[in-house]
């Protein structure tokens, strides 16, 4: 039997004893603690989204109009926070200035919440309405009290507000990268919450054999590395049946949802992303099955060390630390300029599928994928050979089972 | 070396942690045969047999399985149970047969077919959906047997077979390896029980201390040593006497000594002549048992019955 025939028969066998054992029921349920984990993940790093998330206003009006809000601005900040303003970026106006409006706001390489024109007595704010309304209210603010500072100035009395005169669009440029950016995360946060669910039982998978005395017959009958690749094979059949049942679920559920409201209130599009949802969902998914082979590999080398469960939960800890410390690394490719850090986190082996799931939702070039998929699969048989080499050599001694973890303790004396 | 050997090993060495386990290992099983290889607990037996079966690799040394360097090349050809005994605890016996032949190549529905089979033709027919986990110990082993010959193989490799087996199953062993041995399969075997390879084999190899101190028929181990005489006569005392060797002993009125190189004839005539009044008189041929002291020492013969003991506690 080849490499493949053999890792089958180790995958099929493996497959069907955890689809038809208990832990599987449990696993069904996991998208309740994946929930969990979102929320408290979302409030963690609630900070660092607002501070990148910080919307960008065109000021396409005459200097003098800019100059006052940007004054305005400055004086409001010093007393409250940077964060507490949309970043004003002053744009020459062309003769059409609604038309150049729009075109900004649909040009995907500019990063415009929206476009504010017209004069502080006729401010115009064209972008599209959320529900928070943040930027309107904020240029509002900036609008009233430059108007009163400069009746201030001129010894005037204090003018009425203004209104904004709104000019709502779709989508904007700027709402786009949030929302691309907020679609890598989830994509992100999907493959380390699976992932992390299946770790421990990745960690214990190679135990089972050894306390049931099986890997010697598995050792003998075929190459160790088709172990390997065959339970990491039906680990992450056994997920991908999970999402396929928890993602009709959610379809279901969401539809359902949509026709239910969609007749009272109107919901904002959800702007695709960067690669379009055909190439994207696709892409996750094998991102989602690399970071799995990948970490799994990893998780399968350490795990085959250990001889019982508590060696396990000792080197557990450890495995989830190094995994949260993967995952941050890959946050750079979400909210992280693109420096040197962040194509670490691209080119970094463990870090790399979810690097780049959020990277095929902000940019639309397919190629760096091929090759980020063909990385990480050299990667995949780099570690399982040398997961399974370690194996050999530190458990597969005689007729006593070792353990790397032993480090020579508890073994039995010479007979 | 005939050509039809099914296990060739040269000079094979493997040390762990710095101390060697086996040393210099050679062996030559020719096909069809059955083959012990005998030796205490710790003497090199398992190491040896996974390195044959490619489960290890050795230090040094060569060898080949069924003609290829290559042992797990070879391993659609080949059944191995392992010293420690292990099944999934939760499947069916049936499918547990079924899986350890499908990692040996065979379809699964082969496998199933055969597993019943072989299950019904043992008489464990009522077992064929039992999880293992419901079994005793020896009906597991006779399953994890039963998936070590599934897959029809050409050589069948089993270490310590009779350990934890009792005295029906062993005996129901023995009969199966004669039967796979009869229809052309070669059966080598480890075991620290003298007279299941003196009972089975046509060759052995003795190992002690990780070295091979006996290798070949186990007709030429029991040849090393001259064949017992045992006699008891009416006379006390006389001339006879002299016929005796010097280290021939007493004891319970008979005396024990080794056959005169000379032979049987000029010893008797002696006796008769020297007016022994000769009441018993046998010529024994020596047993393996003794040939493993000669061969392999008294404290590796004491440590093999010490963990022949353990095994029947």
């Amino acid at each position: 039997m080849n490499l493949w025939e053999s890792a089958w028969v180790i995958a099929r066998r493996d497959f069907v004893a955890s689809v038809f054992s208990r832990f599987f029921i449990l696993f069904l349920l996991a998208p309740v603690i994946l929930f969990a984990f979102m929320i408290f993940f979302s409030l963690t790093t609630d900070a660092q989204d607002r501070e990148a998330s910080q919307p960008v206003v065109a000021v396409v009006t005459d200097s003098a109009t800019s100059e006052a809000l940007n004054q305005t601005r400055s004086r409001l900040v010093a007393s409250t926070s940077e964060q507490s303003f949309p970043i004003l970026r002053y744009v020459n106006p062309a003769e059409n200035v609604p038309a150049q409006a729009q075109a900004m706001l649909a040009d995907e390489s500019s990063n415009y919440s929206a476009v504010f024109s017209g004069t502080l007595d006729r401010p115009v704010l064209t972008g599209p309405m959320r529900a928070s309304d943040f930027v309107g209210k904020r240029l509002r603010l900036l609008v009233d009290e430059s108007r009163r500072s400069a009746a201030l100035d001129g010894a005037r009395a204090a003018p009425a507000a203004v209104e904004l005169d709104r000019v709502i669009t779709d989508r904007s440029s700027g709402n786009v990268a949030t929302q691309r950016r907020l679609l890598g995360q989830a994509a992100q946060t999907l493959i380390f919450g699976i992932t992390l669910m299946l770790a421990t039982l990745l960690l214990s998978t190679l135990v089972e054999e050894k306390s049931n005395k099986i890997i010697e017959i598995l050792a003998a009958s075929v190459p160790l590395e088709a172990v390997f690749l065959g339970k990491l094979i039906a680990m992450l059949g056994i997920s991908l049946v999970g999402l396929a049942l928890w993602g009709a679920m959610a379809v279901t559920a969401l539809t359902l949802f949509y026709q239910l409201v969609s007749n009272w209130v109107t919901l904002p599009s959800l702007s695709p992303p960067a690669v379009g949802w055909i190439a994207f969902v696709p892409l996750v998914l094998l991102y989602y099955t690399a970071n799995f082979m990948l970490l799994g590999a990893v998780f399968l080398g350490i795990g085959g060390q250990a001889s019982n469960i508590r060696e396990i939960q000792t080197v557990s800890m450890p495995v989830v630390l190094m995994q949260l410390m993967v995952l941050l690394l890959a946050m750079n490719a979400v909210n992280g300029q693109e420096g040197a850090l962040t194509w670490f986190g691209y080119i970094f082996p463990l870090s790399s599928p979810m690097a780049m799931a959020a990277l095929a939702a902000k940019s639309g070039a397919l190629w760096p994928h091929l090759l980020a998929l063909a990385w990480q699969t050299l990667w995949v048989f780099i570690i399982v050979r040398i997961a399974s080499r370690m194996f050999r050599r530190t458990v597969l001694k005689s007729s006593t089972t070792g353990s790397f973890f032993r480090l020579g303790f508890g073994k039995k004396p010479a007979a | 070396m005939s050509a039809a050997l099914a296990i060739e090993a040269k000079g094979l060495f493997k040390s762990f942690d710095g101390k060697p386990a086996v040393r210099g290992i050679d062996i030559a099983v020719p096909e069809g045969s059955i083959y012990g290889i005998l030796g205490p607990n710790g003497a090199g037996k398992t190491t040896t047999l996974r390195m044959l079966l490619g489960i290890i690799e050795p230090d040094e040394g060569q060898r080949s399985l069924l003609g290829n360097d290559q042992p797990l090349e070879m391993a659609r050809e080949v059944g191995y149970l392992p010293e420690e005994r292990g099944l999934y605890p939760a499947m069916k016996t049936r499918d547990a047969i079924a899986f350890m032949g499908a990692l040996r190549g065979l379809p699964l529905e082969t496998g199933r077919k055969r597993a019943e089979i072989l299950l019904k033709q043992n008489g464990l027919g009522d077992y064929v959906d039992k999880p293992i986990k419901s079994l005793s110990k020896g009906m597991a082993q006779t399953i994890q047997l039963f998936g070590t010959i599934v897959h029809r193989p050409k050589l069948i490799v089993l270490d310590e077979p009779f350990s934890g087996l009792d005295a029906i199953n062993q005996g129901r062993l023995e009969h199966m390896i004669r039967d796979e041995a009869a229809s052309g399969t070669t059966v080598i075997f480890s075991t620290h029980v003298i007279h299941h390879a003196e009972r089975l084999c046509e060759r052995i190899a003795i190992i002690a201390g990780g070295e091979v101190r006996f290798e070949g028929l186990v007709s030429d181990a029991r040849e090393r040593l001259r064949p017992q005489v045992r006699l008891k006569t009416r006379a006390e005392d006389g001339k006879w006497r002299s016929a005796l060797p010097k280290d021939a002993v007493v004891e319970d009125d008979h005396w024990t000594f080794e056959l005169p190189k000379t032979g049987i004839e000029p010893l008797l005539k002696a006796l008769l002549d020297g007016g022994a009044g000769i009441e018993e008189l046998s010529v024994e041929r020596r047993g393996l048992h003794d040939a493993f002291v000669a061969i392999a020492g008294e404290s590796a013969a004491r440590e093999m019955e010490a963990d022949a003991l353990g095994d029947a506690a």
